[in-house]
C-alpha cells in the first residue's frame, strides 16, 4: 500500500447526543506505520471520535472509509471484523478467568462444538509474545497480576483479534513510568510492523516520544493537524483552548478576607490510592474551583467529604474542629450543613418517575416534618418558594420528574438541597448537559448563595466556568492537588497548562523536546 | 383542578388511579359476576362478608409484603414466621395467667425479631433479601419442628386471640376484618404521611439516590423488613385464634398469595411505586379466585398453577411498561 494513502479516513463526520453537538465535521486520516496522537480538553470530541470509530455509536453524518472502501459499523463486532480495535480507558478482563480465557473471550476457538483449549492457549501466547509479555503464563489468572502486567494481557487481548488500526485510549493513564516504557517499546514495535496506531493521552511527554502526527480537537471540531514536534507545547496548548470566550458570568466580589475563618477545611486527606494527602480550606463567601482533568480525584474527594467513602485518612474540619462525618445523613446535619450536588442527576440526585415535590422534599425531611409526620402546608410553601426562587420551569409539581427538560432537572437536584438551607455546598460538574441560559442562570445562583454566607467547592470540567465562576482554583492532578491559582492566575493557560502537569504556564513555554 | 387532584392523590398515592389499581378493581367485579352465574349465594351479603374476613388474614400479611417490595425487595419468610407467631402465642396463652394477656404481643414480637435479622442482613450485611428470608424461614421451621417434636401442638389459642379472629366487636363486622383496616390505616398513614413512607419509595426508586440524599437508608431497610416479619407474625396470631390453635405448615398458604396480591394491585416488583388502594384490591382479587377456584372443585394443584401463571403474566406486564418508560 503507498505511504500516502490512508488506510482508514473519517470524512465528515458528525455526532448529536440530544441537541448536544459532541463531533462536527469531523476528517481523520490514519495511516499505516504511523502513531497518531489525538489532544484536546475534556469534552472536545475525542472519546466520541473513538467511539464512532470502534462502532460503539453510529455518527449522524459522514463517511468512513477504510481501504479506500465506504465501511459503516453496526456493532463493535463489526469494527473489530474490519480490524479497528480499541483498547478503552477501563480494563476490560474478567479477573476470575485465566489470562488465555479473557484473550479469547470474544471469539473462542472451537472444536466439536465445545472450546478448544489447546488452540486456546496458542494463540494466546502468540498474542502475550507480541505484546511483548510472552513472560505471562496464559493459564494464570487475571486477578493475580498486577496493574500493569493487566494492561499488557488487554493489548496482547486487541492484538490477538488482528487489528489494522489500534485504538488506545489513556491506555496507560494507570501506569507507572517504568510500565510505560514497557509498552512504548511494544507500540514502536507495532508501528513498524505496519499497524496504524491511533494514541489519545493527556501525558504530553508521551505523546512527544511517540507520535508521529498529532490532531487535536476542540468543541467538538478537529482544528489541527501536524507532524509531531513542530509545535511547542505552549503552542499546542493555544490550540485546545481557542478563543471562544464569552462572558457569560456575574462579576467576581472583592476576595474574601484571608483572615475569615475557613467554614471546611481538610488536612491530608487520602483515600485507597485515588487521593493522596489533599489539603484546603473553603471559606464562607467563597467559590472555590476543582480544575484538573476528568477523573484525577475531584469526585473522590466530593464524595470523602460527604460521608460516602469509607477508609478515608486525615482530617475534616468543619467550622475549624475536627469532625468526622460517617454519612450523608450526618453530612446534611444542622452541625455541619453540607449538600453534595451529584455528578449524574439521573441516577444519583434523582428519582425520576417520582414527582417534583416528592424530589424536592427528599433531601429536606426533616425540615418539613415534626417527630416523623411530614406537615404538608410547611412543605408546600417551601417547594413553592423554591420554585419561584430558582424558576423551576414545571407544569406543576405533581408530574414526574423525568418529564422536565435538562436543565430544569438539574435545578430540582440543586433545589431539592437548598430546602435544606446548606452552609458547604459542594457541586460536582452542576452544568453538564444543560443549555447555556440555564447555566447562566445557575451561576447567578451560585454567586448570591456565597453572598448570603455559604461556601462553595466547585468541580467543573469546563475551564471556562472555573474562570469564570471561582475566586480561587486548585487543581488536581492523580488525586493529588498540584497547584493552587488565585484570582487572576486563573487563566486557560495556567488551568491546562496545570492539569496536565507541564510547564507550560507562562509564555516563555519551553519547546516539545524529543 | 389542583384542589381536585390533591385528596384524590392521598388517598390512591400515586397521583391519578393506577391503570394496574382500575384493573384489579374491575377483575374483581368479573369475577364476582362469573361466580354469581355459577351460584346465586355469590353476591349474597353472607357470603361477601365471609370473603372479606378470609381476606383480612391475608391482607394484614401481604401489607408488611408491600412494605418490603415497595424498597425493590422480597421477604420469603413469611410462612414459618407466620407460625411461629401462631405457635409462639399459643405456647404462651397454655401457661395461662399472664401468660394469655402476653400471648399476643408475644407472638407478634418473636415475628418482629426474625423480621429484625433480616433486615439486618440485607441492610447492614447486603445479602440478598432472597436468601435471607429463605434461610430465617428455613430456620424458623427448624425451630418449631423442634419445639413441636414434629407433631401439631397441643395448646390452643387464648380467648383473646379467639376473639380477635372470630369475635364482633362492631355488630355485623368482623373483628378480623377490623384488625386488617387497622393495619391497613396504619400502612396508609405511614407510607403518605411520613417521612420514613416516603424514604421507602426513595430507597424503592433508587437507593442510590436516597442515600446521597441523606436519608438513613439502612436503617429504613432494616425497619421494615421487622415490620414484615412482625405483621406475618400477627396474621399468624389471627389465623391460630380463627382455627383455635396453631398447625405445622399452616403459613404455607399464605407465601405466595401476599406477593401475587401485591403485584396484581400494581405495586412494582422493582420497587418504589405502588399504592396501598392496590394491595386491597389485589388481596380480594386473590381471595376471590381462590374461593371461586375452591367452589368450582378445581383441585389444589389448579389453584397453584394458576397462581404462579398469573403472577409471572403480571410480570410480565410490568417489566414491559419499565422498559417504555425508561
Amino acid at each position: 500500500m503507498p505511504l500516502n494513502e490512508p488506510l482508514f479516513r473519517m470524512e465528515g463526520v458528525s455526532k448529536s447526543y440530544g441537541g448536544v453537538r459532541a463531533l462536527e465535521d469531523a476528517d481523520l486520516d490514519v495511516r499505516a506505520g504511523r502513531i497518531h496522537a489525538i489532544l484536546g480538553e475534556n469534552g472536545a470530541g475525542k472519546s466520541t471520535l473513538i467511539k464512532i470509530m470502534a462502532g460503539v455509536v453510529a455518527p449522524d453524518q459522514g463517511r468512513m472509509i477504510l481501504d479506500g472502501r465506504e465501511i459503516s459499523f453496526p456493532s463493535p463486532a463489526a469494527a473489530n471484523a474490519a480490524g479497528i480495535v480499541c483498547i478503552f480507558q477501563e480494563l476490560s478482563l474478567i479477573p476470575d478467568l485465566s489470562v488465555a480465557d479473557n484473550i479469547v473471550i470474544s471469539n473462542p476457538p472451537r472444536r466439536f462444538g465445545g472450546i478448544d483449549r489447546r488452540e486456546q492457549r496458542r494463540i494466546a501466547a502468540d498474542a502475550l509474545a507480541r505484546a511483548g509479555a510472552s513472560d505471562i503464563h496464559p493459564l494464570a489468572l487475571v486477578k493475580d497480576l498486577s496493574l500493569s502486567r493487566r494492561q499488557l494481557v488487554e493489548i496482547a487481548k486487541a492484538l490477538a483479534r488482528r487489528p489494522r488500526v489500534l485504538i488506545l485510549d489513556e491506555a496507560t493513564s494507570a501506569l507507572t513510568a517504568a510500565d510505560v516504557s514497557n509498552i512504548f517499546v511494544v507500540l514502536k514495535r507495532l508501528r513498524s510492523e505496519g499497524l496504524a496506531l491511533l494514541y489519545i493521552s493527556h501525558r504530553m511527554h508521551e505523546i512527544a516520544e511517540l507520535a508521529d502526527d498529532c490532531s487535536v480537537f476542540r468543541n467538538g471540531r478537529k482544528v489541527a493537524t501536524y507532524p509531531a514536534g513542530s509545535k511547542t507545547n505552549a503552542e499546542v496548548v493555544e490550540l485546545m483552548i481557542g478563543r471562544e470566550y464569552k462572558n457569560v458570568f456575574p462579576p467576581k466580589p472583592p476576595p474574601v478576607p484571608a483572615d475569615r475563618p475557613p467554614v471546611l477545611e481538610c488536612r491530608k486527606l487520602s483515600w485507597s490510592g485515588r487521593l493522596h494527602e489533599i489539603s484546603l480550606t473553603v471559606r464562607p463567601g467563597e467559590i472555590v474551583g476543582l480544575g484538573g482533568l476528568d477523573g484525577q480525584g475531584q469526585r473522590e474527594l466530593m464524595l470523602a467529604l460527604f460521608g460516602v467513602l469509607r477508609g478515608t485518612t486525615g482530617e475534616i474540619l468543619i467550622d475549624g474542629k475536627p469532625t468526622s462525618i460517617a454519612s450523608p445523613s450526618q453530612a446534611k446535619s444542622d452541625a455541619i450543613g453540607m449538600a453534595l450536588i451529584p455528578e449524574d442527576r439521573k441516577t444519583e440526585g434523582l428519582m425520576l418517575p417520582m414527582t417534583v415535590r416528592d424530589n424536592l422534599s427528599f433531601a429536606a425531611l426533616e425540615r418539613i416534618s415534626r417527630h416523623g409526620v411530614i406537615d404538608g402546608a410547611r412543605e408546600q410553601a417551601m417547594i413553592e418558594d423554591m420554585v419561584r426562587a430558582l424558576a423551576i420551569r414545571s407544569a406543576g409539581v405533581d408530574i414526574p420528574v423525568g418529564a422536565l427538560s435538562g436543565g430544569n432537572q438539574q435545578k430540582v437536584v440543586i433545589a431539592k438541597w437548598l430546602m435544606n438551607r446548606p452552609r458547604i455546598i459542594l457541586l460536582n460538574d452542576p452544568t453538564r448537559g444543560i443549555d447555556v441560559g440555564t447555566k447562566q442562570e445557575l451561576y447567578v445562583l451560585f454567586r448570591r448563595l456565597t453572598a448570603e454566607g455559604a461556601a462553595i467547592l466547585f468541580y467543573s470540567t469546563d475551564y471556562d466556568e472555573l474562570i469564570g465562576c471561582c475566586d480561587r482554583v486548585l487543581v488536581l492532578y492523580d488525586g493529588a492537588v498540584k497547584r493552587e491559582l488565585v484570582g487572576d492566575e486563573i487563566t486557560e493557560h495556567a488551568l491546562i497548562a496545570s492539569a496536565l502537569d507541564i510547564d507550560a504556564a507562562g509564555p516563555a513555554a519551553k519547546a516539545v523536546h524529543s | 383542578m389542583k384542589e381536585l387532584a390533591s385528596p384524590l392523590r392521598k388517598f390512591s398515592l400515586g397521583g391519578r388511579l393506577d391503570p394496574a389499581v382500575a384493573t384489579a378493581f374491575a377483575c374483581i367485579v368479573i369475577l364476582l359476576l362469573i361466580g354469581s352465574l355459577y351460584s346465586r349465594n355469590f353476591l349474597s351479603p353472607e357470603y361477601l362478608l365471609q370473603q372479606l374476613k378470609v381476606a383480612a388474614f391475608l391482607g394484614v400479611v401481604a401489607s408488611g409484603m408491600m412494605l418490603v417490595i415497595l424498597l425493590g425487595q422480597i421477604d420469603l419468610s413469611v410462612p414459618w414466621v407466620l407460625t411461629v407467631g401462631a405457635m409462639m402465642s399459643s405456647a404462651l396463652a397454655g401457661y395461662g395467667g399472664a401468660g394469655e394477656v402476653f400471648a399476643i404481643p408475644f407472638g407478634v414480637a418473636c415475628g418482629l425479631a426474625i423480621g429484625l435479622i433480616n433486615g439486618i442482613g440485607v441492610a447492614y450485611m447486603r445479602i440478598p433479601s432472597m436468601i435471607i428470608t429463605l434461610a430465617t424461614n428455613a430456620v424458623a421451621q427448624g425451630l418449631m419442628v423442634l419445639y413441636t417434636g414434629g407433631f401439631s401442638p397441643k395448646d390452643t389459642a387464648s380467648p383473646a386471640m379467639r376473639y380477635l379472629a372470630t369475635g364482633f366487636a362492631i355488630p355485623g363486622v368482623p373483628n378480623a376484618l377490623v384488625c386488617w383496616a387497622v393495619v391497613g390505616v396504619a400502612v396508609v398513614l405511614l407510607l403518605t404521611r411520613t417521612t420514613f413512607g416516603r424514604s421507602i419509595y426513595a430507597i424503592g426508586n433508587r437507593e442510590r439516590a436516597a442515600y446521597l440524599s441523606g436519608i438513613n437508608t439502612r436503617r429504613v431497610v432494616m425497619a421494615v423488613f421487622a415490620i414484615s416479619g412482625g405483621l406475618s407474625a400477627f396474621g399468624g396470631v389471627l389465623l391460630a385464634g380463627y382455627a383455635s390453635k396453631a398447625a405445622q405448615s399452616m403459613g404455607d398458604a399464605y407465601l405466595l398469595p401476599a406477593i401475587a396480591a401485591v403485584v396484581l394491585g400494581g405495586t412494582s416488583i422493582l420497587g418504589g411505586r405502588g399504592s396501598y388502594l392496590g394491595t386491597i384490591a389485589g388481596v380480594l382479587l386473590v381471595t376471590l379466585l381462590q374461593s371461586i377456584l375452591s367452589v368450582m372443585q378445581m383441585p389444589e394443584f389448579g389453584r397453584q398453577i394458576l397462581y404462579g401463571a398469573v403472577i409471572v403474566l403480571m410480570l410480565l406486564l410490568y417489566g414491559r411498561e419499565k422498559a417504555i418508560g425508561r
